[in-house]
């Protein structure tokens, strides 16, 4: 495995990279650009970034006029604010317009533990997977994320990219390709699928060597894109096993375990086991232990895969 | 049909076929906005529709550089209508403009239709943003002339707003952030009409000292009488000059301008109009046009 790289870092050398490549490529801020590490992008690209202030609500509308006019805005800021603070505006001026704007949301999830509830971003991927032209994008590693920010200054449509602040290890070998809509098979297994995103990924892998020592089979799926996520990427992995386990840090409403147990209640009508964070505003800590303590704990998770290997599970 | 762009000020002597010809143009206008409530019978914001038709017109009819047979011409001025309620009387300046023909106002707010309730630039040519939710156009705007100011165009963005949509602090966050990026491809015009849906604004929804107000937030201000097509040109044009800051025009003007019962309204006037009370405006509509055709 590679040196361990922080995904945010990734995201900031890659917007250096897209900057060079799309001279249209422009920075909008609110006030953390240190935080959002978009700093390198300033040094490089004078007259193409701009910080709005503490003005996160004016994030959506300015890009969607930058875009609207030709530019290739990326705003930032941390992703509870990027998302909820101007939801109206993400509906109607960037959604509604089809505004090529990519919305960058920093520390998502629970990555600013110790900041609280209300730095905790648990809901953007319930809420935007509701809202129509948006694609919603959530790297595993540096390098997916790398990937993803080439893909995001390609393509012409809004695209939400989920940043954890989680440093992780290199997940992905040098020849795995992002591709949008694309599932990505990690670790084989025929008993049960688990289909997770993000940094989560690196718990979802873990699950399957410690259930591999005891002979349970642990499918690993990486499920890059929340939307579009066409109904194959996850049948013809869910096909191989006798149920599946969703892995997220989001609310258990609305995000990826909502968005496989409709496809599996749709195509497969197997047990599916949604994992996330319940639906309450958690507290202040690591991120790591409010994950543990809120139902991301590995030993708690092995032992809710080795009841779903058994299919102990009623459906109601 | 005048199709140029001078970009200068009305004047009373010189121009006086142009201005009158645009006062009967705003009595065709007046026309078509009730007509398209009417035949769809459809409750329209005919106050704030009203008080726009001046301000609408002298931006499609003189000052607007587009190109209705290329509706997405990348050196066009770009307009946003922030007052998105104002849809039906962007549509008539429009089809002035020679946007589309007249027979589209048939499928207003139809299914299939090019003409849906507030401004969709997905299906309407010369329609460059979508708005409708209050508060957002303007800002948009602002991003627009951001990409301007980058790009050194030699287009300018155009936004007109009201007077109650001031009550949105989007808005303020928007002019702030406009004078802090010195802005100055961005004209706004302000529908001031001192009334927002539910009634008059002073002493309940109050935005006044608007000109203050714009002024503190470091915007060079004019103003004009937004029924008047030489005092709204004299004041774009004073807007046009002004460098390094953004610039706006307050447009001084009456809901429900130019059609008394819906100007007397004692409520808000989106309402249904009856046969009666339709007749009852064309018929004021047709004197006022007998009036400015005997000159």
């Amino acid at each position: 495995m590679d040196k361990p790289k922080d995904i945010t870092t990734a995201y900031s050398d890659a917007l250096v990279e897209i900057g060079r490549a799309f001279p249209n490529v422009v920075v909008l801020d609110a006030d953390i650009p240190d935080s959002c590490l978009t700093e390198p992008f300033y040094q490089a690209f004078p007259g193409r970034a701009f910080d709005l202030g503490v003005a996160e609500q004016s994030l959506p509308t300015f890009a969607a006029g930058l875009a609207l006019v030709g530019k290739i805005p990326f705003y930032n800021t941390f992703a509870v604010f990027a998302v909820h603070r101007g939801l109206d505006m993400l509906r109607q001026s960037v959604a509604y317009n089809r505004a090529n704007v990519k919305i960058v949301g920093h520390a998502a999830g629970q990555s600013l533990g110790y900041a609280g509830p209300s730095h905790h971003t648990l809901e953007d991927i319930s809420v935007l997977r509701a809202l129509p032209t948006i694609t919603i994008l959530s790297p595993s590693d540096a390098s997916e994320a790398r990937q993803m920010v080439w893909w995001m200054a390609e393509y012409d449509g809004p695209v939400y990219l989920r940043l954890s602040r989680a440093v992780v290890p290199a997940i992905h070998s040098p020849d795995y390709r992002f591709q949008v809509g694309k599932t990505e098979l990690l670790r084989d297994g025929n008993d049960i699928s688990v289909f997770v995103t993000g940094d989560l990924v690196m718990l979802a892998l873990a699950l399957h060597d410690k259930l591999a020592a005891e002979g349970i089979g642990v499918q690993v799926v990486n499920v890059p894109t929340l939307k579009p996520l066409p109904p194959e990427e996850i049948v013809r992995h869910g096909r191989k096993t006798r149920a599946a386990l969703t892995l997220e840090d989001h609310n258990v409403f609305g995000g990826l375990g909502s968005a496989i147990a409709e496809i599996f209640a749709e195509h497969l009508q197997k047990p599916v086991k949604r994992i996330g964070i319940p639906d309450t505003f958690t507290e202040s800590d690591d991120c790591e232990v409010l994950r543990a303590a809120y139902g991301l704990g590995l030993e708690e998770r092995v032992s809710t895969l080795r009841k779903l290997s058994k299919c102990q599970f009623t459906m109601r | 049909m005048i199709d140029i762009a001078t970009k200068t000020p009305l004047d009373p002597q010189r121009d006086a076929a142009l201005i009158r010809q645009l006062e009967l143009d705003a009595v065709t206008a007046r026309k078509k906005i009730v007509e398209m409530g009417y035949r769809n019978r459809i409750r329209l914001h005919y106050g704030a529709l009203m008080s726009m038709v001046e301000i609408i017109l002298t931006l499609y009819r003189c000052w607007l550089n587009v190109r209705p047979a290329d509706p997405r011409w990348n050196a066009r001025d770009r307009f946003v209508l922030s007052k998105g309620h104002g849809a039906p009387a962007l549509y008539v300046a429009l089809w002035m403009r020679e946007f589309f023909e007249e027979k589209h106002f048939d499928g207003f707010r139809r299914l299939h239709s090019i003409l849906h309730g507030h401004p969709d630039r997905h299906k309407t040519p010369g329609v460059d943003c979508c708005s409708g939710s209050l508060g957002q156009g303007f800002p948009v705007a602002c991003g627009m002339a951001l990409g301007a100011q980058m790009d050194v165009a030699a287009w300018r963005v155009y936004a007109l707003m009201s007077d109650g949509e001031c009550n949105e602090g989007s808005i303020w966050e928007a002019a702030q952030i406009a004078s802090n990026l010195k802005l100055d491809k961005l004209k706004v015009l302000l529908d001031r009409n001192r009334k927002s849906s539910y009634g008059w604004m002073k002493g309940r929804n109050d935005v006044e000292p608007l000109g203050a107000k714009w002024r503190a937030f470091n915007w060079e201000v004019f103003e004009c009488d937004g029924h008047d097509f030489v005092s709204i040109t004299r004041a774009l044009s004073d807007a046009e000059a002004v460098t390094g800051k953004p610039a706006i025009v307050l447009c001084h003007t009456t809901k429900g301008k130019g059609i008394p019962y819906i100007e007397n309204y004692p409520t808000k006037p989106n309402i249904l109009l009856t046969d009666d009370k339709y007749a009852e405006c064309l018929a004021h509509l047709d004197a006022v046009e007998q009036e400015l055709r005997n000159g």
